[in-house]
């Protein structure tokens, strides 16, 4: 017997599903006593109430909102004037913690800062720069993950990061800690305001990983005891730049 | 001390209560944790406002995608194998079990790195795969300790609420062949560099959903931790196995949902995790499954459909604040309710699911019935009335205790006659005079024992109100017969002013 491919083997998978799926399908509607539902129904309560939606802050507020949020979820924040800035407060943290692996999205903004130059002896490497490396394992042996966000929400003190060819999901997971950069006009009031637009742009535009990040990984499952830094980063410094 | 394994459990919730009393640490454990996430919770909706509003809008969405769950699971499952994801239909647990064995077969998986799945533990696939001779890995810190332990969550939200520190220190030496001291931080630590390892090697990564989205075939996973992360991005194949009720339309609804679901169960604004996966990693991208599938799984579910009792159990959105809030939970713990999902919504999908109601009865009668669960719940499911649901469908279906029923006979031919009621009272004066002592009776013997085991029962009074009744009756028609005559002379003086005013306005 010719040995079957992986690529069959899926297949005949599929076929079982698709058959198996219209079974399912009028199960359902023959347990709901009536026909089945093909037209996409009238949903009336979609989304968020109405008072929500009108729901907004001031630049200020939800600077503060989101520095106060962020703070009591155990992360930290500066607020600085430009990007310049950021790179002094990347390169001093890098110093103060003694950091040897850096690791970063490759985002145009990033390359801008010429981080390399600014840290000589750290062993910066720039996410999916070339095809032959292992990337999960840069980012697992990094002790900075940097990447700037692309969206942010005040409300609940949320970043939100895109997966990409050039923005890795490893880069703000497997560092020991993360340096986001958050671009002020990018810091939003709610999440509706980051998660409506993906509505409207569709299956086909959205990235295969959309993460919000709140602040460190924690966990509280050993006596009710506050622990940072369980599996992702327990040390997280969002930067509002602008 | 709860169960290790190989212990033999008791078969009814009575004996598991009886164990988890016993337990001096677990009790108080229990009672912490679920305050703490009680107050929480009211603290978070107090802080967020218009809570009423939020959670009717949570119930709408789940009404309205569980009525149409044909159209909007169909049209999940269509986008996301138009996003490359493999999907597959589970009528039962076994079939889910088959799915999931095929591929990790397939990939040839030594090692499959799992984050939290209640639909997991009700499949029982660790088990299963482990029959295959494939480690499976729990990597959510508190499922990862009672795993090691080998037992099951007690709590929906913290699986591990039953364990303290030095019971944990000692799973865990064990596990890294020094002893461990008991310090949070050293075992947390202890646990991120060994599962650190095993996301790194595994073949596999598995997952629940907390929702999957019908219109762009995404699901989505909350936790603080980082393990469904690392399991959704490290290893080359992804499975996921979602209740088929997991449902919502859009992202919009998901703006609701993830303000129900952290501030219910656990307090926080949002958990320091929310992702959305869509599909399995592009062609360009260096991280994220090569391979993902999707296994639907139904396993009683579909039977609340159409079930105009139950039909709403399938709008739980598994936030385990019905167990904080409930008072029957927070004495016994979870595993006293024997099923994987414990407290109040437990002690109705157990039964619901499984359609066994006869064999879970004691379950349902385990609950005071005082609604804080419904009370508590973010998309307003009554539970408490299921309850009582459950309790009538179990008499129904024969499942009823013959002494009650023979003592509910006797009761109703003695109060259906007033002479039988009568002489029964004057049996019971003389009787009591055996066993009452200052107007109590401490007797705990017979019909009684159960009662007087924590209660004290009065005794008949020498005058009962029925021997009383004459001298009532008598009084109340004196009484409204004679009126006093200051009374009378004051209503007939306002009946008089009030002709001389016309009688225009009467409600002053």
């Amino acid at each position: 017997m010719a040995e079957q491919t992986h690529e069959q083997w899926l297949e005949e998978l599929a076929t079982d599903s698709r058959r198996k799926q219209e079974a399912f399908m009028n199960d359902i509607a023959h347990k709901l006593k009536r026909p089945r539902v093909l037209e996409k129904p009238v949903h009336p309560f979609r989304g968020a109430p109405d008072f929500w939606q009108e729901y907004e802050w001031t630049l200020e507020e939800r600077t503060q909102r989101f520095t106060a949020n962020f703070h009591s979820n155990g992360g930290h924040v500066s607020h600085l004037s430009t990007m310049d800035e950021a790179k002094q407060f990347i390169k001093e943290k890098a110093t103060e913690l003694g950091a040897r692996y850096i690791i970063r999205q490759n985002q145009p903004e990033l390359a801008e800062m010429k981080l390399e130059e600014a840290l000589p002896n750290v062993s910066l490497s720039v996410w999916n720069s070339n095809e032959n490396e292992n990337w999960k394992a840069r980012a697992a042996e990094a002790d900075f993950g940097v990447v700037v966000a692309d969206y942010a929400a005040a409300y609940t003190s949320s970043i939100a990061v895109l997966s990409g060819k050039d923005k890795g999901r490893s880069v703000s997971l497997l560092p020991t800690v993360l340096i986001v950069i958050i671009p002020l006009e990018r810091l939003k009031t709610k999440l509706g305001e980051i998660l409506i637009p993906l509505d409207e742009a569709g299956r086909e535009s959205l990235p295969a990983g959309i993460h919000f990040i709140s602040g460190p990984s924690r966990s509280s499952d050993i006596e009710n005891d506050l622990t940072i830094g369980v599996h992702g980063p327990g040390v997280v410094y969002a930067l509002l730049v602008g | 001390m709860s169960a290790p394994t190989g212990t033999k459990v008791p078969p009814t919730v009575k004996g598991r209560a009886d164990l988890a009393l016993n337990d001096e640490f677990l009790r108080k454990a229990v009672k912490f944790t679920t305050e703490r996430l009680r107050n929480g919770k009211h603290a978070a909706t107090a802080e967020h406002g218009n809570w009423e509003e939020w959670r009717e809008r949570g119930r709408q969405i789940r009404l309205h995608t569980i009525a149409h769950l044909d159209y909007y699971l169909n049209l999940f499952a269509d986008n996301a194998r138009a996003n490359g994801v493999h999907v597959h239909f589970a009528s039962t647990a076994a079939e889910a079990v088959k799915v999931s064995l095929a591929i990790a077969k397939q990939v040839k998986a030594k090692s499959v790195v799992k984050s939290k799945s209640m639909v997991t533990e009700e499949l029982h696939l660790n088990h299963a795969l482990e029959g295959l001779g494939i480690e499976a890995i729990e990597t959510d810190l508190g499922e990862y300790i009672i795993q090691l332990a080998g037992e099951t969550p007690s709590h929906i939200i913290i699986p591990a609420i039953h364990k303290n520190r030095f019971q944990i220190a000692e799973l865990l030496s064990k596990e890294a062949g020094e002893t461990l001291e008991a310090d949070t931080t050293i075992l947390a630590g202890f646990v991120r560099k060994k599962l650190r390892e095993k996301f790194l090697e595994a073949d596999i990564g598995m997952t629940g959903c907390n929702f999957a989205i019908a219109e762009t075939g995404s699901m989505v996973l909350f936790e603080n931790e980082g393990n469904a992360r690392m399991v959704t991005t490290v290893p080359k194949t992804q499975i996921t196995l979602m209740g088929m009720e997991r449902i919502i339309p859009s992202w919009s609804d998901l703006e609701v949902m993830a303000t129900l679901l952290p501030r219910s169960a656990t307090g926080q604004k949002l958990t320091m995790y929310m992702s959305g996966i869509t599909g399995p990693r592009r062609d360009v991208d260096a991280d994220g499954p090569d391979e993902m599938h999707i296994i639907i799984v139904d396993n009683g579910r579909s039977n609340q459909l159409g079930d105009p009792e139950f039909q709403e159990l399938l709008n739980c959105i598994r936030c385990g604040a019905c167990l904080n809030a409930c008072p029957v939970y927070r004495h016994i713990g979870g595993h006293a309710y024997g099923g994987t999902y414990s407290g109040p919504i437990g002690a109705v999908l157990t039964p619901a699911l499984q359609k066994n109601v006869g064999d879970w009865d004691d379950i349902a009668n385990a609950s005071s019935l005082c609604g804080a669960c419904y009370e508590a719940c973010p998309v307003k499911i009554p539970l408490h009335e299921m309850l009582i649901y459950l309790r009538r469908r179990k008499q129904e279906g024969g499942h009823r205790d013959l002494a009650e029923a023979g003592g509910m006979k006797g009761f109703s031919a003695i109060m259906g006659n007033s002479g039988r009621f009568k002489g029964v009272v004057k049996l019971g004066k003389l009787g009591q005079r055996l066993v009452s002592r200052n107007g109590e009776i401490r007797l705990k013997l017979g019909p009684l024992k159960g009662w007087n085991s924590y209660r004290v029962t009065p005794s008949l009074p020498k005058q009962s109100f029925r021997d009383k009744w004459g001298t009532l009756e008598e009084e109340l028609r004196h009484g409204l017969n004679e009126l006093s005559p200051d009374a009378r002379s004051r209503m007939e003086q306002l009946v008089r002013s009030r002709e001389q005013d016309g009688g225009g306005h009467g409600h002053g």
